[in-house]
């Protein structure tokens, strides 16, 4: 991305935040965005999330079984999901469903001018396109990862119940083990889950302002719609792996 | 031809242009020129009769509603340089020129939906170059727009496409809502009951345009725009949308601004036709004098129709 982009995006990223707080609120807007985040999400990430959790599970129970662990697969396959795999999978997962979504209908409202008429109109679209989507994301992102994350420790219940023989009581005992092992915040919210939920926040955002960045900026008619939600699914991702470790740092560094 | 010709709305022909006429070589260009502007008289007597009502309608000593001064834009080329515009209080004015003259650019300039490179653009007394983007939204109020392609919000019903300004920028009530959506679709021809609750992509070309008309003058704005709103219309629709907006001026006395490509529609609802050409207005005056122009420029655009 040229210089100018970088801080074209900052500054819309900027503008649409600091509109979460102005009048006019869409509510309306924004309920329909999370449906159509939600719904359009909540299947991959579940099936995603399932699958990885087992995954998660078969490959630590056979490193685990060289040193007579395999008891400690439910902590393994928790802090993995919790801190990692479950806010990236599922960001990385929503910016090609929801981004690239976002980026053809803004854009798509571009290139047949929709946007300069709400302009026109005396609205600014990114109060009213931008803001919704960002809010929606912004919401629904940690609440898909906690879905994904459920799902993902469910998966390597399985897992570990069936091929290795853990009893389910003492997977889910492990689990909990690990997600107190990390302390509490206020004395009740597990410092784990802090991490896990700050991610898909961030992540949520980038994916809604990236979204929305390549659907306004729109040239070209169709073709220039197919780039822009190409452009968003690849720069939302890349921006995800990035930022998470980071963020992963500061957060190591702020909570251990 | 930088120079705006005068004001010439419902005067007799300006001493200017006889002069300049007088001016011209008599043996060779006069009679040939007049041979001309009689063929295209008779080619337009229709449509300038129509245009004479227009003007009659409108008067002559109105106040400059939108005015652009001086106006010059490139993007990564130059597009229009030095370019002046005058619409007066109720005036109809027509921007002609071939396609990729800087027609739709134009409009955008009089919404400030882009600025100028240099020059001033005036509408109702407030200079938009001054103007910050929260104040332009609240300017734009002022206009209503119609574009090429209608740009209703698909995901939107006819009756919330309309309603949307009025949701936006007033406080009526959800029954005065309905009563003025109604209102604007019966006045744009279409039947409030059938088409409120159909999605823009059911409806045809033509009345997708009238859906554009009606939720553009749904807060009744002292001043409309249309980018070429016969474009890609069959001839009896360019019929139905040119009397659609000559009915607006003529009913509700706004003033209007047209990019049409259409000479003859343009012929009919224009009080002043501006011929963009070469990045400049070639030709800014009544359908009258543009038929009695001696620039051949002007003189091609309307042989060539
Ligand atoms: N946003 C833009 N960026 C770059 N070039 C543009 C932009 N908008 C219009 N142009 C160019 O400016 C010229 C005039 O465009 P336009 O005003 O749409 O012409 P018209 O409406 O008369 O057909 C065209 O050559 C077009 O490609
Ligand atoms: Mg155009």
């Amino acid at each position: 991305m040229r210089v100018l982009a970088v801080q074209e995006y900052f500054g819309l990223a900027a503008k649409a935040i600091r509109f979460i707080f102005a009048r006019p609120f869409y509510i309306g807007d924004v309920v329909q965005q999370m449906d159509s985040i939600g719904v359009e999400s909540l299947g991959i990430v579940l099936l995603t999330g399932f699958f990885t959790g087992m995954v998660l599970a078969l490959q630590t129970s056979v490193q685990m079984a060289q040193f007579g662990a395999t008891m400690y697969i439910g902590r393994l396959v928790t802090a993995s999901m919790v801190r990692e795999l479950g806010p990236v999978l599922a960001a990385i997962l929503v910016a090609g469903r929801v981004g690239s979504g976002i980026a053809a209908q803004i854009g798509s409202m571009r290139v047949t001018e929709q946007i300069d008429a709400l302009n026109t109109l005396g609205v600014d679209p990114i109060k009213k396109l931008v803001v919704p989507r960002l809010v929606a994301a912004l919401i629904m992102m940690p609440v898909l990862t906690i879905l994904s994350d459920t799902v993902g420790i469910g998966g390597g219940n399985v897992i570990a119940t069936a091929y290795v023989g853990i009893p389910t009581g003492l997977y889910w005992r492990t689990v909990w083990e690990q997600i107190a092992s990390g302390g509490f915040i206020l004395h009740y919210i597990p410092s784990d889950f802090v991490q896990g939920l700050t991610k898909p926040f961030v992540f949520g955002g980038i994916i809604a302002v990236t979204g929305c960045y390549f659907g306004i900026n729109t040239k070209g008619g169709t073709e220039g719609v197919g780039n822009a939600t190409t452009r968003t699914v690849v720069v939302a991702s890349v921006m995800i792996l990035i930022v998470d470790y980071f963020l992963t740092q500061v957060l190591l560094f702020l909570f251990g | 031809m930088t120079d705006i010709p005068p004001d010439t709305t419902g005067a007799p022909a300006p001493p200017e242009h006889e002069e300049e006429r007088r001016a011209l070589p008599e043996d060779d260009g006069e009679p040939r020129l007049r041979r001309a502007e009689d063929e295209l008289r008779a080619r337009f007597a229709e449509e300038l009769e129509e245009s004479e009502e227009a003007q009659e309608r409108v008067g002559v000593s109105r106040e400059a509603i939108v005015e652009l001064e001086h106006i010059s834009l490139a993007f990564d080329r130059p597009i229009l340089e030095d370019v002046s515009l005058v619409a007066r209080r109720g005036e109809t004015i027509v921007i002609a020129g071939e396609s990729g003259t800087g027609k739709s650019t134009t409009l955008k300039l009089i919404l400030r939906l882009l600025r100028p490179d240099s020059g001033r653009v005036i509408v109702d007394g407030e200079v938009l170059n001054d103007v910050t983007y929260e104040e332009a939204l609240v300017i734009r109020q002022k206009m209503g727009m119609v574009f090429q392609g209608a740009a209703l919000f698909d995901s939107m019903s006819v009756f919330e496409n309309v309603a949307f300004p009025l949701r936006e920028h007033t406080t009526l009530s959800e029954d005065e809502i309905e009563a003025r959506v109604r209102e604007k679709l019966e006045f744009v021809d279409l039947e409030p009951d059938r088409v409120m609750d159909q999605l823009p992509a059911e409806l045809s070309g033509g009345m997708k345009k009238r859906v554009g008309i009606a939720r553009g003058m749904a807060v009744n704005p002292a001043i409309m725009l249309y980018d070429e709103p016969t474009s890609g219309l069959d001839p009896l629709t360019t019929g139905t949308i040119t009397r659609l907006i000559m009915k607006l001026q003529r009913e509700l006395k706004v003033t209007s601004v047209v990019v049409s490509h259409d000479i003859r529609s343009a012929f009919r609802m224009a009080t002043k036709i501006a011929l963009l050409a070469e990045k400049k207005i070639v030709f800014f005056g009544s359908p009258e004098d543009m038929t009695a122009s001696q620039d051949r420029y002007v003189q091609d655009f309307l042989g060539g129709v």
